[in-house]
């Protein structure tokens, strides 16, 4: 009996000290730990670790953070998702994940039925998923609006500015060659250009380790459009300095990654006047409410390495993070059939000047956005129709001037500057 | 048409320049200097430093790159190709080796990240609907000024001769008097302060990235392989056939097929004319 009662007390005190072993939550990070993009996710997700931890921690635990690198490929982008779910056995996973990479990792995240939060990757077939099979999606959340919501507020930036203010009636597509490339290009031929009443006179591609374009501006040219629409997300600082150093004679608008960071202007040397883009929020040039401009002051002085200024995944994984810990609190933990219903209701306002300015919130799951007809859950509650005062807009246009400031020159509500041409090209 | 007659010509004239100085080694040391790309590498990368970050006059960023280069022609035949010497294989991976170190030391000291170099005369030049921007007008003009000062060099100075006669016979000219050694280490101080010419205006056409030296390389070889060995006229030609054929692919075919057509002639001359074009034994 005394042995029956000696076992069980150390037993007992094996499953203490295995308890206390693991008294601490686990936030697995996937991205890539070289990139602004991957960078931006990981320090929002630092400083709210260093908040909630600061206050207690969650659950009465600490929050400790594990990286795992993808290096932006998707094959590495699936191993450091396994290395998280089987190694580290994470509760909660945050991505800064690029789409590709994301797209890779998401039959682990089925399998291994995780919580995991994206704040870059924007790929509406995603969202189509939850859609589709909600049950082994469920774990799965997307707080930037997704590429639908973008493309249909763009297009009003097309009938607004590029049609009506601007004038003009036809535009070449110089677009990559990838998957992000043809995706961008198919919304550009098949929604923006019919919607605005704009001609697409024709498609040049190419490859995406093109260091001279200065044939492809020429064949641009020679098109006779009246203004070129490039699509680009690797090496766009390239793309973008030639398009300056050559002082191509049309105007260029379109998705241009490299444009969406601080470094853009130091990145191409200076020759970056003019380029303009379509970006989540918030972006560069987007006026802060204060809530979102004292986590900008906090992430300065922490980080004295690029990004300088977060990419708007930085304050998504801020806002997601502590999103996700807070339901994690409401339901006592990350088991899935509680904590995804604790998700689902986080919504966070910011306002400014007593408007909406940001949120971060969620479509339910029945929702129906009006204006795209469509079910969005899983996704950032976004509005896409003025005066834009149920969310955050899906997205702005920002510009970069020949002085090296850039601005928010669409929608209205939120720009900061006006849509020019760069002072070589004569309207 | 005129945007592709402009456009190949400044292409075609950076082409040269940067096959120059690969060529020069190939004819006299016999040694293919896959390492050759690092000049410009390095060039682009030594301007970048002086010129843009540290603010000093671009001719001082020009004058110290080409230093730099010819500096590390030297120190490569001194330490690795001269102990190697008569050792191809052990050359071509020894240099291979050394462009890669060079890569990540670079990586070291700049980060991985691209980065573009202001032009070396900004501005541009419209002409029949044709741009042409002055730092690529000025890199043609340097390339055409450099290609014909070398071969007046070659041809009618003494130690041009000399290396003509090590080009041709290295054993004959050594009984002849001349001081192989001391043509080699003239060889190669000139090419590395060429690939560094080279690599400021490649750089300040495209961009700067660690790996900048493989499409320069790519370049070279292919000019070599197309023109023959040897041959400044042969270099010069086969750089405007393989420019104006870019140009001309990316304007009317597909900017993808771009580099293709390049490889296709190369192996279509090696089927047919294994000794190149303009093939010879000399310079």
């Amino acid at each position: 009996m005394t042995i029956l009662r000696n076992s069980a007390a150390l037993l007992g005190a094996m499953a203490l000290m295995a308890t206390a072993a693991s008294a601490e939550i686990k936030v697995g990070f996937i991205g890539s730990l070289s990139s602004d993009t991957g960078l931006s996710t990981l320090r929002g997700a630092e400083m709210a670790i260093d908040e909630l931890n600061a206050k207690g921690g969650v659950l009465g635990q600490q929050i400790v953070l594990v990286k795992a690198d993808t290096g932006e490929d998707v094959t590495e982008g699936v191993k450091a998702y396994e290395f998280l779910a089987e190694t580290e056995e994470v509760d909660f996973i945050i991505s800064g994940s690029i789409d590709d990479v994301s797209l890779g990792w998401l039959p682990r995240m089925q399998e291994f039925q995780i919580p995991t939060l994206d704040t870059w990757t924007s790929y509406v077939g995603i969202i189509d998923m939850i859609v589709d099979d909600y049950d082994s999606m469920r774990p799965y959340f997307m707080n930037i609006a997704s590429d639908e919501a973008l493309a249909t507020l763009y297009i009003d930036f097309g009938k607004d500015v590029l049609k009506e203010k601007m004038g003009w009636d036809s535009v070449v597509i110089l677009a990559e060659d990838t998957a992000f490339g043809g995706a961008i290009t198919g919304l550009v031929t098949e929604a923006l250009a019919p919607n605005a009443g704009i001609d697409v006179t024709e498609i040049i591609s190419f490859d995406i380790t093109t260091n001279d374009f200065a044939p492809i501006f020429a064949k641009a040219e020679a098109s006779g459009a009246d203004f070129i629409y490039l699509v680009s997300s690797v090496n766009s600082q390239v793309v973008s300095s030639q398009y300056v150093k050559l002082q191509v004679p049309m105007g260029m608008t379109g998705v241009n990654v490299a444009a969406l960071g601080h470094e853009f202007w130091e990145d191409t040397g200076g020759a970056g006047g003019g380029i303009s883009t379509l970006s989540p929020v918030p972006s560069l040039g987007f006026a802060l409410d204060p809530v979102n401009a004292e986590f900008l002051a906090q992430y300065q002085a922490r980080y004295d390495t690029r990004p300088s200024i977060p990419h708007f995944n930085g304050y998504n994984a801020y806002h997601g993070l502590k999103q996700a810990m807070a339901a994690a609190e409401e339901a006592g933990g990350f088991e899935l059939d509680a904590w995804v219903p604790a998700m689902e209701k986080q919504d966070d306002i910011f306002k400014k000047d007593g408007e909406m300015w940001l949120r971060w919130g969620w479509w339910g799951n029945d929702e129906i956005e009006p204006r795209t007809g469509r079910a969005y859950p899983h996704n950032i509650r976004f509005d896409i129709t003025e005066p834009y005062d149920e969310g955050a807009p899906s997205m702005v246009v920002i510009q970069w001037y020949e002085d090296g400031t850039n601005a928010v020159v669409y929608p209205d509500k939120f720009k900061t500057g006006e849509f020019v041409l760069p002072s070589w090209v004569k309207k | 048409m005129t945007q592709i007659i402009i456009q190949g010509l400044l292409l075609s004239g950076l082409y040269a320049l940067i096959a120059m100085g690969f060529t020069l080694i190939f004819s006299i040391g016999r040694v293919l200097n896959l390492a050759y790309g690092a000049y410009l590498l390095i060039g682009g990368y030594v301007y970048f430093y002086f010129a843009q970050m540290m603010g000093m006059p671009k001719l001082v960023g020009v004058l110290l790159a080409v230093i730099v280069g010819a500096a590390m022609g030297l120190a490569k035949y001194r330490m690795i190709v001269k102990p190697l010497k008569g050792d191809h294989v052990a050359i071509e991976i020894s240099t291979l080796i050394l462009a890669i170190v060079l890569q990540s030391g670079v990586i070291l000291a700049f980060g991985d990240s691209s980065k573009i170099l202001l032009p070396i005369i900004p501005g541009v030049e419209r002409l029949a609907g044709a741009t042409i921007p002055y730092s690529n007008l000025l890199a043609a003009i340097v390339s055409w000024a450099i290609l014909i000062s070398l071969y007046f060099f070659v041809n009618k100075t003494h130690t041009g001769r000399a290396m003509q006669a090590v080009s041709m016979d290295a054993k004959g000219a050594a009984i002849s008097g001349i001081d192989s050694d001391r043509i080699n280490m003239i060889t190669w101080g000139i090419s590395g302060a060429l690939g560094a010419l080279a690599g400021v205006f490649f750089a300040s056409y495209t961009q700067l990235t660690p790996s900048m030296w493989v499409a320069p390389l790519i370049i070279s070889v292919a000019i070599v392989i197309v023109g023959g060995i040897g041959s400044i006229i042969g270099t010069l030609i086969v750089a405007h056939i393989i420019g104006f054929m870019e140009i001309i692919v990316t304007a009317m075919i597909a900017p993808e097929l771009r580099g293709v057509f390049t490889m296709v002639l190369i192996i279509g001359v090696l089927v047919i004319r294994p000794q190149g074009l303009f093939g010879r034994e000399e310079l």
